[in-house]
């Protein structure tokens, strides 16, 4: 289950309280992932160079660099799948986690089971609801969905796994309008009611990367009342 | 307390009646000095002309003067603007007009003072015509002269004026009370600016201040700024501490959580005791938890940090979530205009409406069997149907209080729910602008009906 590659999958869980962390390790050792622990960012930013971890779950308040600029920093460096930890339902604090950088978020108390569901539907390989995608060419862009790499001409774009998906899932249906439940579900793996604003959230990102315009996205583009669609 | 005229009114009101009564006295000034002025000056000169008149006739007649050498008289006197003029001779009377004006139209009042030896003068209304009599004596012969006037082109002119000056006082009126309009409104314009304040401050905008106050009210606006200050503070300090409650809370959980499910993953091989009391521990844990969120949730309302986050969707793709989500599958309807429909609502709170109504029906009504949607003029409404017991009528209003359920079943029966659903449902409706309501079913079988209404405004 928490096998990826063959290798098994290692998660650095960035958390302050020793009582959470330790539990946290010896509930998420059971689902079979293997458990990197850190209780603060620095520590947690020194580990992720020497020894890149397959996913990062950060809790938001911890003492000294807070979680929202340990993502930042981690997003920096790398595109690797970001889980937010919260212990407030303030969407403040949500969407703020989510500017900065992170790919889904949970709110404590938690089930492990479904912390490594969020996972496992992060970790999953890029492919539309039909299968596995081809390289396309979408307006300025050359998408590379197998090696997660985009490029507008010589200029390689970086994006994260989760932004990749996000474009994917519209280009396979170019000019039809995706709701963002279905957006929720065939992306982050939510049945019902997923948190829209992940979507949302991730849809600025994506359109500050590749739209040349942002504040008025040509491509990405929003249907008032129903969803998102890509236009050429 | 009795009910109070609004201020706006009174001023009005006011306004209106001071102009009714600088108009009508001066139009009854007006009026009367006219009048007064017209009728001496139309009697000047009738009195100037009958006695010049009287003096012809007194001239012309002495005893031995014929009945026709008076008509002839009578016929060849002057007599403009109509003026009627009448001779007594002895018993005989004599009238220039027979028909319109002759003896009998004479006031006996009038005949007894010039009979008693003085000219005299006599207003006085002959069928629709208004009249100034004059009667003057002879001494030397016994006769006298009348002469009437009529003052029907006066009377004519005095009712053009008074129409004149009554319609120029209705709009005095008028115009009175549309100045007090104003001027009230220009007087209780602060005392809006502070409603307004206040109803902003009451909608959740605790940054809401006075500014530039009148000066006649700058003690109230500065007291007023102090206390939205200090109510602001209280409730920052309060989602604070709700926010920390919040956290301290959920920490433990956290790891309680993760505890027991590592505990979980090996009850097998616990001794049969200890797997009882895991079981208690998880069921009582999962319950906590929901307690937890529940009086987070409503918590925020009680701070008043509870706020709309709303996103447009359509709504029977929602209530088939809703109901896909609860693990029921009740009947879904809805009316025809109902299809298609999308609304602007907090889909966060509604999903928590829509689930907590789904648990209260399997809790206490054997699950739901159907959920109804109707659109009517200006509401949504969804009706959440189970075919349970129902809810007696006198629970009706209670049902949706905090913990109604244990004051309803006595306290130890804790099946099922935190005590709070519903109250939650209420308060996240209410948030929405909308209402809650339980009622019987439509269609005389047992159980409950749940409808919830939300507004559709601009949609």
């Amino acid at each position: 289950m928490g096998q990826h590659g063959g290798v098994a999958t290692r998660i650095l869980t960035v958390e302050d309280d020793e009582r959470i962390r330790t539990s946290l390790r010896l509930a998420l050792e059971d689902e079979g992932w293997e458990v990197e622990e850190s209780s603060n960012g620095e520590a947690a930013l020194g580990i992720f160079r020497r020894n890149p971890p397959d996913v990062v779950l950060i809790d938001i308040m911890l003492p000294g660099v807070d979680g929202f600029e340990v993502c930042r920093s981690l997003r920096r460096i790398s595109n690797v799948p970001i889980v937010m930890v919260t212990a407030r339902e303030d969407t403040h604090d949500i969407v703020a986690g989510l500017e900065a950088g992170a790919d889904d978020y949970l709110t404590k108390p938690f089930a492990p089971k479904e912390l490594s569901a969020r996972i496992r539907a992060l970790l999953r390989r890029v492919r539309t609801a039909e299968g596995p995608i081809k390289n396309f060419i979408f307006a300025d862009l050359e998408v590379f969905a197998e090696e997660g790499v985009v490029r507008r001409g010589a200029e390689e774009i970086a994006l994260t796994k989760t932004e990749l998906r996000l474009l994917v899932e519209l280009a396979s249906r170019p000019g039809r309008t995706l709701s963002r439940e279905v957006l929720l579900e065939r992306i982050w793996g939510y049945g019902y009611f997923g948190d829209s604003r992940l979507v949302d959230v991730h849809i600025r990102r994506l359109r500050t990367k590749i739209e040349t315009d942002p504040a008025n996205p040509r491509h990405v583009v929003t249907v008032r009342g129903e969803g998102y669609k890509l236009q050429p | 307390m009795a009910a109070r005229v609004s201020l706006r009114l009174r001023v009005s009101v006011a306004f209106g009646l001071g102009a009714l009564v600088l108009a009508a006295g001066l139009s009854l000034i007006t009026y009367e000095l006219t009048r007064d002025n017209l009728l001496t000056r139309r009697e000047d000169t009738s009195l100037a002309r009958v006695l010049f008149n009287a003096t012809q006739v007194s001239r012309l007649i002495d005893d031995e003067t014929t009945e026709e050498e008076l008509r002839e008289l009578l016929q060849n006197l002057y007599t403009p603007l109509g003026a009627r003029p009448v001779i007594r001779f002895g018993d005989l009377w004599l009238s220039a007009n027979p028909v319109e004006f002759s003896e009998p139209q004479i006031d006996p009042l009038l005949k007894d003072t010039v009979a008693g030896g003085r000219a005299a003068q006599m207003r006085y209304v002959v069928g629709e015509t208004p009249f100034a009599v004059i009667g003057i004596p002879y001494f030397d012969i016994n006769a006298a002269y009348y002469e009437a006037a009529p003052l029907d082109d006066i009377a004519a002119t005095l009712s053009s004026l008074l129409i004149a000056l009554l319609t120029g006082s209705a709009i005095t009126v008028l115009v009175g009370i549309g100045i007090g309009i104003w001027a009230a409104q220009r007087a209780v314009r602060p005392l809006t600016d502070i409603g307004e304040a206040a109803e902003a401050i009451a909608a959740g905008d605790l940054n809401t201040r006075l500014e530039g106050a009148d000066p006649d009210l700058e003690r109230l606006s500065r007291s007023f700024n102090q206390m939205a200050s200090a109510l602001q503070d209280r409730i920052e300090r309060d989602a604070r501490f709700a926010s920390n409650v919040s956290h301290e809370l959920r920490s433990p959980l956290m790891t309680l959580t993760a505890s027991l499910e590592v505990l979980r993953k090996r009850q097998s091989d616990l001794p049969v005791r200890s797997q009882t009391a895991l079981h208690l521990l998880s069921a009582d844990l999962e319950h906590f938890k929901q307690l937890v969120a529940d009086l987070l949730e409503i918590s925020r309302y009680d701070v008043g940090a509870a706020a709309l986050e709303t996103e447009d969707f359509e709504i029977l793709e929602f209530v088939q979530q809703a109901a896909r989500a609860s693990g029921q599958s009740p009947l879904l309807t809805h009316s025809v205009h109902a299809a298609g429909l999308v609304v602007r609502a907090d889909r966060r709170r509604l999903a928590q409406v829509m689930a907590n109504l789904l648990e209260n029906a399997h809790n206490h009504g054997a699950g739901a069997t159907q959920i109804h949607v109707e659109r009517l003029e200006s509401t949504l409404e969804i009706a959440v149907i189970d075919a349970g017991p129902g809810v007696p009528h006198e629970d009706h209003d209670i049902i949706f209080d905090r913990f109604a359920r244990g004051r309803r079943q006595g306290p130890g029966a804790r099946a099922g729910g935190t005590g709070l659903g519903l109250a939650l449902v209420s308060e996240h409706v209410r948030l929405h602008g909308g209402s809650i309501r339980v009622t019987d079913r439509g269609d005389g079988q047992p159980g409950a009906c749940f409808v919830v209404a939300l507004p559709l405004d601009g949609q």
